[in-house]
């Protein structure tokens, strides 16, 4: 059963490019959604096992759907990435807002799904196949 | 081998991706255009400065995904400089939005790599 993320950015290429890597090089199930708003309900819904969110947005920007993602009980324990642009990326700041960790737009989608990985503690599916290919002798 | 083969399928995508959202690319650069044009001729106000600003993060976030590193990169520097208290170096901003045009009119660096790969 493949993990699920929800990916929360208002820009329609960057939900793209972001569901294609994290589909096909991580081999991961991919939810998305165009606003904090909507990214609140369908976090509450779906129970994703991360989080990936826009810090910059109209309306509920990331750092309020942070908030209240952590407020809520039934979201409060999934670990959040934030997508931030260079000129905004201050890791330390965010990271004390309850950031499980920063990712720098532009990202590179081939190595997208590594670095969530690698932020969250998981194995990546190229560890995977390595563990495949040594398998049972 | 499958973690390979499915990385060219992402570049694959990719491409087909940038092709459908290149006209959207130049219309923001477009944006800033007009934003400098209006700066030109002292008619620039703040409607214009937040498309300008609006286009210039969007192209700073999107075209590194698509190997336009350094569009990325410009896009950024004109962000930083719209968003200083006022627009002081137009001279700067009207050259890094010429290197833009000039970026977005070429083809992106990873699939310029991935064509010479193919021959």
């Amino acid at each position: 059963m493949p993990r699920t993320l929800l990916v929360i950015d208002d820009d329609r290429d960057i939900r793209l490019v972001a569901k294609t890597s994290l589909e096909l090089v991580g081999g991961f199930r991919v939810i998305v959604a165009d606003s904090g708003h909507r990214g609140l309900a369908f976090a509450n819904q779906a129970r994703p096992d991360a989080i990936l969110l826009d810090l910059m947005m109209p309306d509920l920007d990331g750092r309020a759907t942070l908030d209240k993602l952590k407020q809520m009980p039934e979201t409060a324990s999934i670990p959040v990435i934030l997508l931030t642009a260079k000129v905004q990326a201050n890791r330390l700041e965010l990271m004390g807002q309850g950031a499980a960790g920063v990712l720098v737009k532009p990202f590179d989608p081939i190595q997208l799904p590594n670095q969530v990985c690698e932020i969250l503690g998981w194995r990546t599916s190229e560890n995977d196949e390595e563990q495949s290919d040594k398998a049972p002798e | 081998m499958t973690r390979h083969r499915n990385e060219n399928k992402l570049r694959a995508a990719l491409e087909e991706i940038w092709r459908n959202t290149r006209p959207e690319a130049i219309s923001r650069l477009a944006a800033l255009e007009s934003f400098l044009e209006k700066l030109r001729s002292g008619r620039a106000d703040d409607e214009c400065l937040d498309a300008a600003r609006t286009a210039a993060h969007r192209l700073a976030g999107v075209l590194g995904m698509f190997g336009l590193e350094e569009g990325s990169s410009c896009a950024a520097k004109i962000e930083g400089l719209l968003w200083q208290e006022s627009v002081s170096d137009a001279v700067l901003l009207e050259d890094l939005v010429h290197q833009l045009r000039h970026l977005l009119e070429g083809k992106p660096a990873s699939m310029k790599t991935q064509e010479k790969r193919d021959l």
